[in-house]
C-alpha cells in the first residue's frame, strides 16, 4: 500500500487545518499548526510514512465538524473512534513536530550523531564519583555452598 | 515435501542463542543449518536517522508482532494477558529491537528456593555460568566498567563503559547522597570500535534498530563468522514442527517457505532458540500419537511458568535540559539497591533499575506519557515543561513463576500459513504489584534528590513484554523439568532448547546476556560430548 496524500481534498485539508490549530494554538514562542502546513506538505509527509493512517485520518476530519470543533468534540471522538481519534493526534502532532521551524523553537535537533571521548570516564573516576558506591562494600548476597574465592580469569 | 541434505545439527532461530551456538558449533566442526522465519535486517531500511523515526515505531517498527504483522511475524494471542509479549523476527531477533543492557544475573538469582524461600532453585549457579558471560562479552563486544560491589568480582568488560550523560551524572551524585547504590550499566553497545563494528553515536534510537551496528545483535556479532565456518543460514523458513522417530529421538524439522511450500530438514540433533513463546508453540505443535501433550511435555510443564517482568517507567522532570533524547537506550547508570530480598517491605525479591532517555517529541504529547488532555495551549506550556528535561528509571521486577502463566495453542488464530498461534495467559502477582508499587516509590525519591522537579510514573505498563522465559525449565528431574542442566530435554535425547524457555526464575535483569552465556555453555557441552551424542540412525 503506498501513500495517496492527493486524496485529501480541499474541503478536507480546510478542516484539518481548522481543527490542528484548535489542538496547536499559537502562542507567544510557538506557531500554530497551519503556520507550520500541517494541513499541507505535513499530512502529506505524515502519510508518506504512515499510509496505515490514512483511512482512519480520513473517517476523524469527516467525522468532525471543523466550525464547532473544540478540545471537548476531540474528547468525545476518542470515546466514539479511537482509532480515528488516534489517526489525527498522531497525524497532527507528528506533521508539526516534524517542522523545522518548530524543531528549532523547541531546541530539538533531531535524533543526531554525537561525538565523545570514550575514555572521559576516567576524569570521574579520579575525580571519586564511584568511591562512595565502592566504599560500602559488597552489596550481592553469597548463596550458600559458592566458593569462598572467586577466580578473577 | 522437498528433503534436504542432512546436517550435523538442525537449529531453529537466528537470534541472540541461535546466532552463539551456531558459531560455536560451526567453529568446532558440525554442519549446522538454521532455519529463521525472519531475513536479514537491511540497515538501510532503520528508520533511527530519519525524521519520521517515532512515526515508524509505532507501526514498522513496532515492539509487538501483532502490531507490525510483517510477513516474518506470526500473531500471539494477548488478549488473556496482563503484558503483551514483544519480540522481533529476523538474523538477530529481537536483538534488533532490545535496549542493548547487559547485566548479568546475581549469585542469589540461582537460588530463590534456598535463599528467600520461594520458587525454585536452578540446577547450575552463578559461579557455573560465569566462564562463559566472559565470554559472551568478548563476543558481543560489551562497554562497561567491572568492580560493580553488586557482584562477585569478575573480568573487566572489553571496552570502557558509555557515557553517563547529564542525567546519569546527576542521578549518581543524587544516589551517592542518599547512600544508595549506582553503577554505570554494561551496555552490549560499543564506546570504542571493535570487531569491524562502529562505536555508539548516541542516536538514542537503540530499540528500533542500531543503524550504527554499534549496538549487538547476532546478525552482525555472530552469524557472519558462524557462515564462515560453514554454517548454513535458511530465511523466510517457518518450522511447524519437530520430527522423531520409533526410538524417540529428534530427526528433524519440517518447514514452509514463503511461496507455502514444504520441507524437510534432517539433522542428527536438533536444537530450538525460537525464545519462550515460539519454543513452546513448536513444542506443542510437534504433538503426535507418541508425544499427545506435545514433544519433551511428560513433566506436563512445556508452556508454562511463563515469566515477562513486570516493568515501571519513573521519569523525573528537570527545570533545564538534560537532552533527553539523546544517548544509548541502553542505559546510563544501575542500580541493585532494591534488588535483594527484605522481607520488612512485604515482598520478595526486587528489582534493578536503568536510568534511559526518554525519546522524541511524539512520546512527550502522545500516549501513554502524555494521555489526552494535552491539546490546546496547554499543549505548549507541557513541551515547556519536559522536552528534552526528562530521564527515566526503566524498572524491571522479578517475577516469580506461576504455572497459571503459560502459553498455549490459540483453537481459532493461525498465522499466515496456517499453522496455529501461540495464546498468552498471564497474570500480575501480587507480589509483584507490592515490589513494582515500592520500587516506583524508591524511584521518585532517587530523582527528586538528583533535583527533578515533577515525577511522572507509568507503572505495570502493558507493552513491556520484551523478556521471555520459563517455557521449558531446566531441572534434574524430568517429573518437575523439561531440560536438564545441559539444556537437553530429559524426554528426546538429541533434542536441546537454548532459549529463555530454559529459565527456572527470571530474576530481576535483562536477560539477554543470561541466554547467550547458557547457549555458549550448552553449545560447549556438544562440543565437549559429541561423540557421547544419542543421534537418530
Amino acid at each position: 500500500m503506498t501513500a495517496q496524500p492527493d486524496r485529501f481534498t480541499a474541503d478536507q485539508r480546510k478542516a484539518l487545518s481548522t481543527m490542528a490549530d484548535v489542538m496547536l494554538p499559537e502562542t507567544l514562542m510557538m506557531p500554530s499548526a497551519s503556520m507550520v502546513d500541517v494541513h499541507g506538505g505535513g499530512v502529506d509527509h505524515v502519510m508518506m510514512a504512515r499510509p496505515d493512517l490514512f483511512a482512519d485520518l480520513q473517517r476523524a476530519i469527516d467525522a468532525l465538524d471543523p466550525l464547532q470543533f473544540d478540545l471537548e468534540a476531540l474528547g468525545a471522538l476518542l470515546v466514539a473512534d479511537e482509532a480515528a481519534y488516534t489517526a489525527l493526534t498522531t497525524a497532527v502532532a507528528a506533521a508539526y513536530y516534524q517542522s523545522p521551524t518548530v524543531r528549532e523553537r523547541i531546541g530539538y535537533p533531531g535524533q543526531v550523531a554525537k561525538t565523545y571521548d570514550p575514555y572521559a570516564y576516567v576524569d570521574w573516576v579520579n575525580e571519586g564519583l564511584l568511591d562512595p558506591v565502592v566504599e560500602r562494600g559488597p552489596l550481592w548476597r553469597r548463596p550458600p555452598g559458592s566458593p569462598d574465592q572467586e577466580v578473577t580469569p | 515435501m522437498s528433503e534436504h541434505e542432512h546436517a550435523d545439527v538442525v537449529l531453529v532461530g537466528a537470534g541472540a542463542s541461535g546466532g552463539v551456538v551456531a558459531r560455536h558449533l560451526a567453529e568446532a566442526g558440525f554442519s549446522v543449518v538454521c532455519l529463521e522465519q525472519g531475513e536479514w535486517p537491511d540497515r538501510d531500511d532503520f528508520r533511527g536517522t530519519e525524521d519520521d523515526w517515532e512515526l515508524a515505531i509505532r507501526q514498522r517498527w513496532a515492539l509487538s508482532p501483532n502490531i507490525r504483522g510483517m510477513a516474518s511475524d506470526y500473531p500471539v494471542n494477548d488478549d488473556d494477558s496482563d503484558i503483551n509479549p514483544l519480540m522481533f523476527n529476523a538474523v538477530g531477533g529481537s536483538m534488533i529491537i532490545y535496549a542493548g543492557t547487559w547485566p548479568r544475573m546475581l549469585p542469589s538469582d540461582f537460588r530463590v528456593r534456598t535463599m528467600d524461600g520461594v520458587a525454585d532453585d536452578w540446577p547450575i549457579d552463578y559461579f557455573d555460568v560465569a566462564p562463559f558471560y566472559d565470554e559472551i562479552d568478548r563476543q558481543i563486544g560489551v562497554s562497561g566498567l567491572a568492580g560493580d560491589p553488586a557482584y562477585p568480582p569478575h573480568t573487566d568488560y572489553p571496552l570502557p563503559p558509555l557515557p553517563l550523560g547529564i542525567a546519569g551524572k546527576r542521578v549518581a551524585q543524587a544516589h551517592n547522597e542518599l547512600g544508595w547504590h549506582w553503577w554505570p550499566e554494561p551496555n552490549a553497545i560499543l564506546s570504542a570500535p571493535y570487531d569491524g563494528r562502529h562505536a555508539c553515536v548516541q542516536r538514542g534510537v537503540c530499540t528500533s534498530g542500531c543503524a550504527e551496528g554499534a549496538k549487538a545483535s547476532t546478525d552482525l556479532t555472530h552469524w557472519p563468522k558462524a557462515i564462515a565456518a560453514g554454517a548454513r543460514l535458511v530465511t523466510g523458513a517457518r518450522v511447524n514442527r519437530i520430527t522423531t522417530n520409533a526410538q524417540g529421538l529428534a530427526t528433524g524439522a519440517t518447514w514452509i517457505d514463503r511461496d507455502g511450500a514444504e520441507h524437510h530438514q534432517t539433522g542428527d540433533t536438533v536444537i530450538l532458540a525460537a525464545n519462550a513463546i515460539g519454543t513452546a508453540r513448536l513444542l506443542l505443535l510437534s504433538a503426535d500419537d507418541h508425544h499427545p501433550t506435545g514433544l519433551a511435555n511428560s513433566s506436563g510443564l512445556v508452556g508454562k511458568r511463563l515469566m515477562m517482568h513486570p516493568f515501571a517507567a519513573v521519569t523525573g522532570w528537570f527545570d533545564d535540559s538534560v537532552e533527553g533524547w539523546q544517548g544509548q537506550f541502553g542505559a546510563s547508570i544501575t542500580t541493585y539497591e532494591f534488588y535483594e530480598t527484605d522481607r520488612s517491605r512485604g515482598f520478595v525479591r526486587g528489582a534493578k533499575w536503568a536510568l534511559s532517555p526518554v525519546g522524541g517529541p511524539l512520546n512527550h504529547v502522545l500516549p501513554m506519557r502524555a494521555g489526552s488532555e494535552v491539546w490546546g495551549a496547554k499543549h505548549h506550556d507541557l513541551m515547556a515543561r519536559t522536552f528534552g528535561k526528562g530521564a527515566t528509571w526503566a524498572i524491571f521486577g522479578e517475577d516469580l513463576p506461576e504455572e497459571t502463566n503459560r502459553v498455549d495453542l490459540d483453537p481459532d488464530l493461525c498465522d499466515a500459513d496456517g499453522i496455529p498461534a501461540p495464546r498468552v495467559h498471564y497474570r500480575t502477582s501480587e507480589n509483584s504489584k507490592r515490589l513494582m508499587e515500592f520500587q516506583v516509590a524508591r524511584a521518585e525519591e532517587s530523582l527528586r534528590a538528583a533535583g527533578a522537579i515533577d515525577v511522572t510514573a507509568a507503572n505495570l505498563l502493558r507493552y513491556s513484554g520484551w523478556h521471555l522465559m520459563g517455557t521449558a525449565r531446566m531441572g534434574d528431574d524430568p517429573a518437575t523439568s523439561v531440560v536438564d542442566r545441559n539444556q537437553r530435554a530429559h524426554d528426546v535425547a538429541n533434542l536441546y532448547i537454548v532459549d529463555g524457555s530454559v529459565f527456572v526464575t527470571s530474576s530481576g535483569v535483562n536477560p539477554t546476556n543470561t541466554i547467550t552465556a547458557l547457549a555458549l555453555r550448552t553449545a560447549a557441552h556438544l562440543v565437549e560430548n559429541r561423540r557421547l551424542q544419542e543421534v537418530p540412525v
